[in-house]
């Protein structure tokens, strides 16, 4: 057997957005390492959790969803789910969990370390099984739990109740922290956070929007990466900066006919779900092949957070993905779906996501009408590799490429 | 009546829910369902409705397959197919809470697969207990009842509330002192579990007389002694064929923490001067349950203490596939048993369950573990 020859990569360009997004994901893991061995207090954070808060506050928090992802994504996935799995946890439970209480009692992985918390800071907008995954780790660890609840809205509007209820749990999750930590509250700083997190939300919806130009300016999936950084660093200066590259660089491509998705733009799709992280190779490569660019996803709105104000900061953290009613998150994607030109969509039917799952079916049927294109689902999972069949993906997304075939043929304009 | 009379009657209401539902709806009044795994049952009664709990059933699926992928809960996956194949004609509206991520999508799907009943959304705070929090129950109630009004053109009145208030406490006592008295009397499981399913489909001034004269019966007969005392937890025990290899093997239920049966009535509406105040902070006093948020699970140490105070040997847990919040309360809850020396064995359940052979296997090594 030969040896696997490498490439040679051509060395980044420092000035570029995915060097920039790349160098930041990794500094939030760093930033917090060093944090730690400063012997300051380090907490672990929900995706959609409030991150104002810690940033004003100036705590270094970081994120187990995505490391989660990390570690999936680069190979471990299956080894931290069995992991816990041995501990008594069911293999049904949602595989980001799993890995992350393997790792809350390996304390290593080496595919993506980071330190243990002093502190978890939860949010339920995008699924109650925060809750109950933190509770573990805070009841373990034996250490506080900041718990922000925001229900799923059954309604299309954010209640004047609602907002309320989530602006006193705001409070509440500040004060508590600034007693834990020994941490101030500012307003003036505050403020900035705010207006840096607009600057990052505006310019990565603004950017993700490019997909509206045909062809796309970039490869949908380059989203999946940059998403880190919304994830992570959305209220941090850099990340703004990094942000309005990625658009000046996305409406450079546009403006010079050249794009991230390289090859001929045949297809343009919707993506539905978290990622297939042990499987982003195959995923991906199973789209690329056919021509097929999947230009947008939800998680371009998901972690843009535009507001003016503390309220409007409240209504934001409500209206997020998984927080949703039926209607509006239809309403949400059937606007990308026609704003983007889009000719399909491939939904994920995610094992770990019972939420984003749940009403799924329903409601990929009512976007599929209303914009006349097909839709066709996998099996996968975001974290853990046994639940994925390459061979189901591949006839699927080739089921999916046919009808679009056909409907482009059928359409006597001629018009995407 | 006789202690047989008794619970033949338990037993055939548990059995035929649709009878029920006919009956009160042959009487000219209207019938709510109630999703698990708590509404504010007392509202609904207030203002001259019948609640009635749906937890699924014992059935295959397959219209709701539509709308579910498999690996949502079975509760929610039959309780969508008996609403799509047309089983819950005639009631006026479902009450559906987001206390999980799948009651979450069954009320949007609901709204899709079963457009002729109306959903009603009950969305509850999970930080429940402060001012604010309690603020937010109120709040959500104000909207069920006017979701009900709208849905039933029944009006609902304070004064009536109270009196329904008084008539659930009087409920939640009668059940506390059958379960307790059930403890030590021969009743087997299935006659135990038939007690407090038919709960869900009856009048609770109704089903409160009747359990009451089942206890007062129930006390005068000889203790039942020699069999291995348990407590179970878990979403749901109802199934026969599952607690017909209790009985067999002499394994008696002493207490539950189970979310159908006892969860329910462990927690009184408080005295206070406005009755929806009062049901509000109910909510808030609510503890010890897997969808309920607690950082400090005090469940798992009132599940020891329960099996201790009942002089139980052991935990057994009916653990309902697919179902998060329990399966997540289920590590802590088997490393609290092992550390105070009871047994336990954690037996995965659903409503498509056919065949019982694993589960009588698991049964039989747990009582031999003593």
């Amino acid at each position: 057997m030969g040896e696997e020859v490498k490439k040679k990569r051509p060395a980044p360009d420092p000035n570029s957005a995915k060097y920039k997004l790349g160098q930041i994901a990794a500094k939030a893991y760093s930033d917090c390492m060093e944090a730690k061995a400063r012997g300051e207090m380090v907490g672990w954070c929900a995706s959609n959790f409030p991150v104002e808060i810690p940033e004003t506050l100036g705590l270094s928090v970081c994120y187990p969803e995505n490391q989660a992802a990390a570690i999936a994504a680069r190979g471990g996935g299956e080894r931290m789910c069995s992991e816990s799995e041995g501990d008594g946890y069911s293999n049904d439970l949602c595989a980001y969990a799993r890995v992350s209480l393997a790792y809350m009692k390996l304390k290593d992985a080496p595919e993506q370390n980071m330190p243990m918390p002093d502190f978890v800071l939860c949010c339920n907008n995008i699924c109650n099984c925060m809750i109950k995954w933190y509770e573990n780790i805070a009841r373990e660890l034996d250490i506080p739990m900041i718990m922000i609840d925001i229900p799923f809205n059954p309604d299309y509007e954010v209640s004047d109740a609602e907002t309320e209820y989530i602006r006193a749990q705001f409070w509440g999750a500040i004060h508590q922290l600034e007693k834990i930590t020994g941490k101030k509250w500012s307003d003036e700083r505050y403020k900035e956070v705010m207006e840096i997190s607009g600057r990052s939300s505006r310019a990565w919806l603004a950017a993700t929007s490019c997909a509206k130009y045909l062809p796309s300016p970039f490869n949908g999936f380059d989203l999946l990466n940059h998403m880190a950084v919304m994830v992570t660093a959305r209220g941090k200066k850099e990340a703004a900066e990094a942000m309005e590259t990625l658009l000046k660089e996305y409406e450079d491509n546009h403006e010079k006919g050249d794009s991230t998705y390289h090859g001929e733009e045949k297809y343009r799709i919707m993506f539905e779900g978290i990622a297939c992280w042990p499987w982003l190779r195959v995923t991906s490569t199973g789209l690329k092949s056919r021509g097929i660019n999947m230009v947008t996803t939800i998680y371009a709105d998901a972690f843009g957070f535009i507001y003016d104000d503390f309220d409007g900061m409240c209504r934001a953290y409500a209206r997020v993905p998984n927080a949703m009613n039926l209607e509006l998150s239809r309403d949400k994607r059937i606007k990308l779906c026609k704003d983007n030109h889009v000719e399909g969509l491939l939904v994920h039917t995610n094992r770990s996501c019972k939420l984003w799952s749940g009403f799924m079916a329903e409601m990929s049927r009512q976007i599929g009408r209303a914009c006349d294109i097909p839709v066709v689902s996998f099996d996968g999972d975001q974290a853990d590799p046994r639940n994925f069949s390459e061979a189901q993906y591949d006839t699927r997304v080739q089921g999916l490429m046919e009808i679009m075939e056909a409907n482009k043929g059928g359409r006597s304009d001629g018009n995407r | 009546m006789a202690i047989d009379e008794l619970l033949a009657q338990f037993h055939e209401i548990a059995a035929s829910p649709r009878k029920q539902l006919g009956k009160y709806l042959a009487q000219g009044r209207k019938v709510v369902a109630c999703a698990p795994v708590y509404t504010p049952e007392e509202i609904i009664h207030s203002m001259g409705l019948v609640p009635m709990g749906v937890w699924g059933a014992e059935m295959e699926v397959h219209e709701a397959k539509k709308y579910y992928p498999a690996f949502i809960c079975s509760i929610m996956q039959t309780v969508l197919e008996l609403g799509i194949t047309g089983k819950f004609e005639g009631i006026s509206a479902i009450v559906i809470p987001s206390l999980c991520d799948s009651l979450k999508s069954l009320g949007q799907n609901w709204k899709y697969a079963v457009p002729g009943i109306p959903f009603i959304p009950m969305t509850y705070p999970q930080n429940r207990k402060p001012d604010y929090g309690v603020k937010f129950t109120k709040a959500s109630y104000e909207k069920v009842i006017s979701d009900l009004e709208i849905a039933t053109g029944a009006k609902f009145s304070e004064i009536l509330l109270a009196e329904s208030n008084r008539i659930y406490n009087e409920h939640n006592a009668a059940m506390r002192e059958f379960a307790e008295t059930a403890a030590d009397h021969a009743i087997t499981a299935v006659q135990r579990s038939d007690v407090f399913k038919s709960a869900w489909f009856m009048l609770k001034e109704e089903h409160t007389a009747l359990v009451r004269q089942l206890t007062a019966e129930l006390k005068k007969a000889p203790a039942d002694e020699g069999k291995v005392r348990v407590v179970t937890s878990g979403i749901l025990a109802d199934s026969p064929g599952l607690l017909e290899i209790f009985d067999k093997n002499g394994i008696k239920i002493v207490a539950d923490d189970v979310a159908q049966e006892s969860r329910q009535y462990r927690t009184d509406v408080p005295e206070k001067p406005n009755p929806l105040d009062a049901l509000a902070q109910k909510f808030a006093d609510m503890d010890n349950c897997s969808v309920l948020y607690d950082r400090d699970k005090k469940r798992v140490g009132f599940i020891v203490d329960l099996a201790q105070k009942h002089n139980a040997a052991g935990v057994i847990v009916l653990m309902t596939k697919f179902c998060d919040p329990e399966e997540f309360d289920y590590v802590p809850i088997k490393r609290a048993c092992d550390a105070a020396g009871l047994r336990n064995v954690n037996i995965e359940v659903d409503c498509q369950m056919v065949n019982y052979e694993q589960a009588g296997t698991m049964l039989q090594a747990f009582k031999e573990m003593g």
